[in-house]
């Protein structure tokens, strides 16, 4: 018997007798655990009805996400202005599914500028009142929508942002230089949680008393300057990996410097970077949830509003935590698919 | 030259901006048509959001109470959720015209941070809740129990003061997060749990079985909350003081949401001067003569405010305590209103 079921079994689980015990003792703590978790989850628990009273049964009380569902993906936006968010949410799916298929000419000329427009047309979308719409104004918006957004319009305006403060850092003139080493070193090395406090405590005491810059703005400001300058080290790795040949032979073409760095460089940066620049936006995005700590709605302040509204003070931690620990993964599994894709798609030279 | 005119537009605007500001907080509030209204970002009975992101609560009804008696409509609020951190500098920066976040009134918060507290609306402390079954009534009975804290809270000094001045002992068992604590005190970990009286309601509403626990009547530390305002501005700071009065002072006069038409026309002189069918007290505050009335119609006075959201017709189920009318044996007393 070397194959089949029973051969894997006595390979793997039971080749030894530390293996043997091991597995016994696993096994002993799942069979300990895992049913009373289902039972929990699925079997006792409560599927159906509006309020707290609903909840009759042991297990997990699923109507408070049901009945929170609204205020957890869209925050206090309007009921009737919702398809708002749905449509910014549609343009950035399909901007990037639709980056995905097109060819490269395409790609360059007409999704780069599409990617770079997209938060300002979402900011004017959805706050409304530059294009006749009913204005809604931030303190309304909230929930998950708000986390992937925030993310989102950070990542677009860092990408280039940090490219261009790499390219400063990699500069013979002094200024630029230094400026960029500065910002870079600054938003490196200052944890996020500190720059979401100097935004939101610190930056109002420096405007004059009434000049009030929106708080959001205030953050999405420093979630892109934060973001931009772990970019710029991303590049900077992937500027290292270009034989210097690269650049010899650019310049004896004849490319002027922005020929060569946008044409010759920045792709070839682009495709050994991409590992780590996906690994920074996936950081980014769950970094939003820090937002908490300032008093913005986004999904994990939400959850701790709605438990601590009295009418369901019945104990849904567990509930929520749960749903938005899903909720955040679903996402960041979704963005680790999309990017070992266009790795697949980038990976044009060193394939075996 | 077109750079500069640029400049000069911006320039100037700001100095408008300004000015506008400077001009005080009523009128800004009445260019403006909402008052912005600081809460906490979740606070059962105090201020929270529900299902449709509607808020509602205590402090909330503070918020209301000024719209209504300065714009006529107690909806016209925006509310800004703020964390304890970033709720004075929300306020000294402007970007709210009221703070009505279960703020205690202490004397440094009003000395030496450019604020004013314009009342209190709720008389809080650190307070005790026990498992039933112990038979404790008072908190001198509990030498020798063990108490289920939440760490890093101010609370941890206050019970510590409490136990040595009556020459009592106990044990503490901290926790992380106020979750825990009253899972500590269910599994039967401590004997009792500390907190702020106000919290320890809800708290107990989170037990399997909430009669399980009761709530001792000490509370052995003063927790006034009230909202506050900027310093430097009287005009503002007498309207949030008289809103709160008015709501106190229409319990203590009987006026009602409900009975507030009736008495307008046909109530005793002091009614009439507080519902502004009589007198000047509206003028005196820079506002209509209807101020009060609006308050009471539309928020409630103190007693339907407190019954809806932390009272009895609310889950928490608070008793009125401390918070009553001085006539009822609390400590709220309103100034005279004439």
């Amino acid at each position: 018997m070397t194959t089949g079921i029973v051969a894997w079994m006595k390979n793997n689980l039971f080749s030894s007798i530390p293996n043997t015990i091991a597995t016994v003792f696993i096994l002993a703590i799942l069979a300990n655990f895992i049913p009373g978790l289902l039972d929990w989850l699925f079997f006792s628990a409560n599927w159906s009805g509006e309020t707290q009273d609903d909840c009759v049964k042991d297990g997990a009380c699923w109507v408070f996400i049901q009945a929170w569902s609204q205020q957890f993906f869209y925050g206090s936006y309007p009921t009737e202005e919702i398809w708002r968010i749905n449509l910014c949410l549609g343009l950035l799916l399909s901007v990037v599914i639709g980056s995905n298929f097109v060819s490269k000419t395409i790609r360059t000329k007409i999704f780069v500028p599409l990617f770079l427009l997209l938060p300002f047309v979402s900011i004017l979308i959805l706050n409304g009142s530059w294009i006749g719409l009913e204005p809604v104004s931030t303190d309304y918006w909230g929930g998950f929508s708000l986390n992937i957004f925030l993310a989102a319009a950070s990542i677009i305006v860092a990408f280039p942002l940090g490219f261009i403060w790499a390219l400063g850092r990699r500069s013979t003139m002094p200024l630029a230089k230094s400026i960029s080493v500065l910002l870079i070193e600054f938003f490196r090395g200052v944890p996020v949680l500190a720059l979401f406090f100097m935004g939101s405590v610190m930056l109002p005491l420096f405007f004059t008393e009434g000049t009030n810059v929106d708080k959001l703005l205030r953050v999405w400001i420093v979630l892109t300057l934060f973001m931009a300058g772990y970019m710029a080290e991303v590049y900077r790795g992937g500027f290292n990996a270009i034989p210097q040949g690269q650049y010899e032979a650019a310049d004896s073409l004849g490319l002027s410097y922005w020929q060569k760095t946008l044409l010759i460089i920045l792709p070839q940066v682009l495709k050994v970077s991409m590992p780590n620049i996906l690994a920074t936006f996936v950081m980014l995005f769950k970094n939003t949830s820090f937002l908490m700590i300032i008093g913005i709605f986004e999904i994990l302040s939400t959850t701790q509003a709605a438990l601590s509204n009295s009418y369901w003070l019945g104990g849904h931690a567990n509930e929520g935590y749960l749903f938005v620990a899903m909720l955040f993964w679903t996402v960041c599994f979704g963005m680790s698919v999309i990017s070992s894709s266009i790795e697949r798609k980038l990976n044009t030279e060193h394939r075996k | 030259m077109k750079l500069k005119f640029v400049f000069s537009v911006l320039f100037f605007s700001s100095v408008a901006f300004n000015s506008s500001v400077q001009a005080g907080t009523l009128d800004d509030v009445k260019t403006k048509g909402h008052v912005n209204c600081g809460v906490s970002t979740g606070l059962a009975g105090f201020s929270q959001k529900d299902e449709k992101g509607n808020w509602s609560g205590l402090d909330v009804d503070v918020c209301r109470g000024v719209a209504a008696a300065v714009l006529g409509d107690a909806s016209k609020v925006k509310y800004k959720p703020l964390t304890a951190k970033e709720r004075f500098t929300a306020l000294q920066s402007g970007e709210i015209d009221l703070l009505s976040r279960n703020t205690t009134w202490t004397h440094t918060r009003d000395t030496s941070l450019g604020l004013n507290f314009a009342g209190t609306i709720y008389y809080d402390g650190t307070g005790f809740m026990v498992r039933k079954n112990l038979g404790v009534k008072s908190a001198k009975e509990l030498d020798g129990a063990a108490a289920c804290i939440q760490a890093g809270t101010s609370t941890e000094l206050a019970i510590a003061d409490y136990f040595r001045q009556n020459n009592m002992k106990f044990t503490v068992v901290t926790f992380d997060t106020s979750d825990q604590t009253r899972q500590g005190l269910e599994s039967g970990r401590c004997d009792f749990l500390t907190s702020d009286q106000s919290q320890l309601y809800a708290l107990r509403i989170g037990l399997k079985d909430p009669s399980s626990a009761i709530v001792l009547p000490e509370v052995i530390s003063k927790e006034p909350l009230g909202p506050v305002v900027r310093q430097g501005d009287d005009e503002w700071f007498n309207i949030v003081k008289w809103v709160v009065n008015a709501s106190i002072e229409g319990e203590y006069q009987g006026v009602t949401s409900k009975n507030a038409d009736d008495l307008r026309k046909n109530g005793n002189p002091g009614q009439k001067r507080l519902l502004g069918s009589e007198g000047d007290l509206g003028k005196k505050l820079g506002l209509s003569a209807d101020w009060a009335y609006n308050v009471i119609t539309q928020v409630g006075n103190y007693a339907e405010s407190f019954e809806k959201n932390v009272g009895m017709d609310s889950p928490l189920k608070i008793s009125r305590g401390l918070n009553a009318q001085w006539t009822d044996g609390g400590i709220l007393y309103s100034p005279a209103m004439r």
